[in-house]
């Protein structure tokens, strides 16, 4: 073999191994859509959050990972359960304090133990293929689940459910292994819930696990119209008997087409809302926002002017490990509370744009009307005993502080009204007290030396702060760390990529991230607080469900949430208990609350308008969230 | 003849070594992180649901049993090379149950199209300015290439990078700015799709370039500028050998030898270092795949990814290794 013939022979080889890798992409499976039919009016661009969906023709959401897109138009637009709660309002004469009734006609219905559970559903809904909706699919959901290991609610129907059966084509029965009255939160929409399999489908499968689903056999108003085989786009179309759906009865969604785009990241979402190529955004920086709502009328926060953010149901705090003696004095924790900022911190964070909670309930939805607006005498009224003075730590200004330093910024864009400042910035937060936080510290047993705070057995106070590793909360994070070490502790901020799994095992001192999680829109706090009782505390390295992450046990607090188990969901007694929760917490300050998961979700009214805003809440405006579906209804085309 | 095919055996034998050691420590690496796709999974679910912990029990030993996890590492590793050898690395566990493969498959082509291309013409317009600037060192128009070389490359890439999408994509959007292909055309060798990739390969691909063609600009001039000084070349100017032969048959053949290990190395790293142009431009290839895949704990696909990159830069290092003694007569096989 010569050099040429040599050269020519690999080549030739490279060019064949790369033909080969082409011909395989173009053999994956979707259609292209003529653009021409999706007129704009018709038409409502949405953007998923999720990146590329790496299996883009999957659509079987009831094996683990889902698929991997989920959030696609799937479970927004063609999946179906009993309730929906939105973390806003809900539609006014469709909801009730944020509960809608979908495929169940009425709410749960539990014997007097909670030891069993009758659900009634809607008559006259259909599946797409024309088959009727029955109890029987509700029945075939959870016994197949149970049955299948890999199938998302196999553990939890395992363990809870003992018995399912169907009195009647409209009527379900459950009985529980043990006494659970929020059994029903399973098939309750927060983001995703247990949603309902056809059974007609799922029954001529061998293997469900194996089953694509695709084209997805629609529960709701939309069938699956076309994709892209490289996972970044997807088009529903609705259907011809959209009446015969459960969102239908509550209204008539107006597109026509809904399509999803995903795998766009921040700088070019921008830009896409601002070409007319998006009508609704997930999420953008905060410096994004204010920059487009500035540059372009026709785009829209949730607030009408700053901070345009939507407050998540979530809440951001600085997290100690319990499991470690460091943070085991409720005093010191206490005491890095009094020393913190709460303008350096929203200013750092969110450019001001923060929606402050001094209590470990986010300041969202009905939570204002239900826990931070009654509280406000008692936070006034509060005092702590430092050992040395008594002091009243809480400062309701701090709002309206926040909003006079963004106003030479922003200008007419802040508010003026007092309430609207509360709504938009909080109710108020702790004050800076460095004076305060020294006594209790003091008392303690820490001792200063210089400018270095000593733990009672002589060695410096000094941890880390877990961090992640970018976003308006690494920036809190990073501020939170400056803090405490300009006054006299040795915090440093450790950014990491593995937040999530270390904070699951306990693997941190001090972690800044969320740990609250509510309904939003409905008082009560179990979404997150069961999860609080020392029952499902663990050992230090090992995993916990994704809550309590501070791994604080406290016998009040299991009282505490035995007692909401022990009530309805919709039971009154659920804020009082709420407020006790919060009034413990309070006490102990087991971990630092500051402020809402703000988002920077934004719709455009170029071409849809009536999208949910802060003076007409009637949905969470977030697009991967599944009671957003809801907007659909409500929206009507500009022309 | 028998002692290049002697050279190319014990080469062989090398790079399989290379492959198996490489894909065997991406093994122990993934498989010893603290991140555990069983608990990823776990924490997704009770993110969304409360679940009781006797569930999240039955939940997690299931989980184990499907992935595969709950077996001892020896039992794993040896289950890996079993599959490894008939092609197959399992499902992934972030987009169960599809084959890790298939979607590294889907992904691949993407890869090799924008940034290999992009990387071939950056080496080729780097180096051939390069040597030319080298053979004519007092050229003005040279001149200006070094200076604008040298002030590039310091630039980062994804400044570069936003630059390019803020002028085409919104000041003067003429450039598709996201994706790898317009949504109205169907893949396949019709002139619509493969018009709509160049299209959407554009702004990648440009990116690129203008980053990478100063490394080769200036490496390539500075080795010109040694090898003009050579007999050889004296010589041939003095025989009144055609300017361009002299350039293009003598001084860039024995200046680019060093260049093409260069270039085989970038080229092998293109599988994995094409983090950042596909975050930026959303490029449905393998480098976001690797970041999805670790950020979800993906064993299976964060090793289906390091496969075929270990592998293509042994291959590629096979190739270069084999090249030398065919290019450059000087460098012996034995």
């Amino acid at each position: 073999m010569d050099r040429r013939s040599f050269m020519l022979g690999t080549a030739a080889g490279a060019l064949l191994i790369s033909a080969k890798g082409l011909a395989f992409a173009q053999e994956a499976e979707g259609t292209s859509p003529d653009l021409a039919q999706f007129p704009r009016n018709e038409t409502v661009i949405v953007h998923n959050p999720e990146g590329v969906i790496r299996n883009p023709a999957w659509f079987n959401p009831w094996v683990v990972g889902a698929g991997n897109g989920t959030s696609n138009g799937l479970h927004n637009l063609t999946t179906d359960t009993l309730w929906f709660i939105d973390p806003d309002a809900g539609v006014e004469g469709a909801s009730e304090n944020a509960v809608y009734n979908s495929l169940a006609d009425g709410p749960w219905e539990y014997n007097a133990d909670f030891t069993e559970m009758t659900v009634k559903l809607k008559q006259g809904i259909t599946w797409s293929d024309g088959v009727g909706f029955t109890a029987a699919d509700v029945v075939y959901t959870v016994e197949k689940q149970k049955a299948t290991p890999g199938t998302p609610y196999n553990g939890a129907f395992t363990a809870q459910v003992k018995t399912v059966e169907a009195p009647d084509d409209y009527t379900v029965h459950f009985v529980l292994n043990k006494p659970n009255s929020r059994f029903h939160a399973l098939f309750s929409v927060r983001w995703t819930a247990a949603w309902i399999m056809p059974k007609h489908v799922m029954e001529a499968q061998e293997d469900i696990l194996k089953f694509d689903n695709n084209p997805p056999v629609s529960l709701g108003p939309y069938t699956l119209h076309s994709f892209d085989p490289n996972g970044t786009w997807y088009i529903w179309e609705k259907r011809a008997d959209w009446d015969k759906t459960a969102l239908g009865m509550v209204g008539e969604p107006k597109p026509r087409f809904i399509i999803y785009r995903n795998n766009i990241s921040t700088d070019n979402r921008l830009i896409e809302i601002r070409n007319g190529n998006l009508d609704m955004v997930h999420d953008l920086t905060p410096e994004g926002t204010f920059s487009v709502v500035q540059q372009d009328p026709q785009i829209q926060g949730w607030f009408p002017g700053f901070p345009y953010a939507h407050p998540d149901p979530t809440l951001v705090m600085a997290i100690p490990n319990h499991q470690n003696p460091k943070f085991q004095d409720k005093r010191v924790r206490w005491a890095l509370a009094l020393m913190l900022d709460a303008r350096a911190m929203s200013m750092a964070s969110y450019r001001g744009a923060a929606t402050l909670s001094a209590i470990s309930v986010p300041p969202t939805g009905t939570h204002p009307r239900d826990y931070h607006g009654p509280l406000q005498q008692f936070l006034t009224d509060y005092e702590i005993d430092t050992g040395t003075s008594k002091v009243k730590p809480y400062d309701p200004t701090i709002g309206m502080q926040i909003a006079e330093m963004v106003r030479p910024q922003f200008g007419e864009a802040v508010p003026t009204d007092e309430t609207a400042i509360r709504n938009a910035f909080g109710y108020g937060w702790w004050k800076q007290n460095i004076p305060a936080a020294e006594e209790l510290l003091t008392a303690a047993g820490f001792t200063k030396s210089g400018n270095q705070w000593m733990m009672p057995d002589g060695q410096p106070f000094a941890f880390e702060v877990m961090v992640p590793q970018e976003g308006v909360v690494n920036r809190l994070g990073v501020i939170i760390a400056q803090t405490w070490a300009q006054n006299g502790i040795q915090a440093t901020a450790q950014v990491d990529s593995d937040t999530w799994g270390r904070q699951r095992v306990g693997d941190y001192e001090v972690n800044i991230a969320w740990a609250v999680e509510t309904w939003g829109g409905h008082p009560d706090l179990s979404f997150f607080l069961d999860s609080y009782h020392s029952a499902y505390v663990a050992e230090p390295g090992a995993s916990q469900p994704d809550r309590n992450w501070m791994r604080w046990k406290d016998p009040r607090l299991d009282e505490i949430i035995e007692k909401i188990r022990g009530i309805d969901f919709n039971d009154p007694k659920g804020i009082e208990y709420g407020t006790d929760f919060v009034k413990l917490h309070l006490e102990e300050m087991p971990n630092i609350p500051i402020m809402a998961y703000n988002v920077f979700s934004i719709q455009s009214n170029k071409y849809w308008t009536g999208w949910p805003n802060a003076d007409n809440n009637y949905a969470n405006p977030v697009t991967n969230w599944s009671n957003g579906r809801y907007i659909f209804t409500q929206i009507t085309p500009v022309a | 003849m028998q002692g290049y095919l002697w050279f190319i055996g014990k080469r062989a034998l090398q790079m399989l070594a290379v492959i198996f050691c490489g894909i065997s420590a991406t093994f122990l690496v993934t498989h010893l992180s603290p991140i555990d796709p069983v608990e990823q999974v776990l924490g997704r679910l009770s993110s969304r649901a409360n679940l009781s912990p006797e569930a999240i029990l039955a939940t997690r030993e299931a989980l184990n049993d499907l992935f595969g996890t709950g077996a001892p590492i020896l039992e794993q590793y040896v289950n890996f090379w079993t599959r490894l050898v008939r092609g197959d690395l399992g499902p992934s566990l972030m987009a169960f149950p599809t084959p890790a493969m298939d979607i590294v498959m889907r992904a691949m082509p993407w890869t090799l199209g924008l940034l290999v291309s992009a990387t071939l013409i950056t080496f080729v317009i780097g180096n051939l300015l390069g040597a030319l600037a080298g053979y004519n060192q007092n050229n003005r128009f040279f001149k200006l290439f070094g200076i604008l070389a040298m002030g590039v490359q310091p630039i980062p890439y994804y400044v570069v990078a936003f630059i390019l999408l803020i002028i085409f994509g919104f000041l003067w959007p003429v450039l598709p700015i996201s994706g790898g292909f317009a949504m109205d055309v169907t893949p396949g060798y019709n002139w619509p799709f493969i018009s709509s990739v160049l299209q959407h390969a554009i702004l990648p691909t440009f990116s690129v370039v203008l980053v990478g063609f100063g490394g080769w600009f200036i490496g390539m001039r500075a080795l010109v500028s040694n090898v003009i000084n050579d007999d050889y070349v004296t010589y041939a100017e003095l025989a009144g050998v055609k300017k361009s032969t002299i350039v293009g048959g003598y001084v860039i053949r024995n200046a680019v030898v060093p260049q093409l290990t260069a270039l085989a190395l970038t080229l092998g790293g293109v599988f994995s270092g094409t983090v950042i142009t596909e975050q930026v431009f959303n490029y449905p290839g393998l480098g976001s795949l690797l970041i999805d895949a670790v950020n979800a704990g993906d064993y299976s696909l964060v090793l289906a990814v390091s496969t075929v990159s270990i592998t293509a830069v042994a291959v590629a290092i096979f190739i270069v290794d084999l090249l030398h003694p065919l290019l450059d007569p000087r460098v012996k096989t034995e």
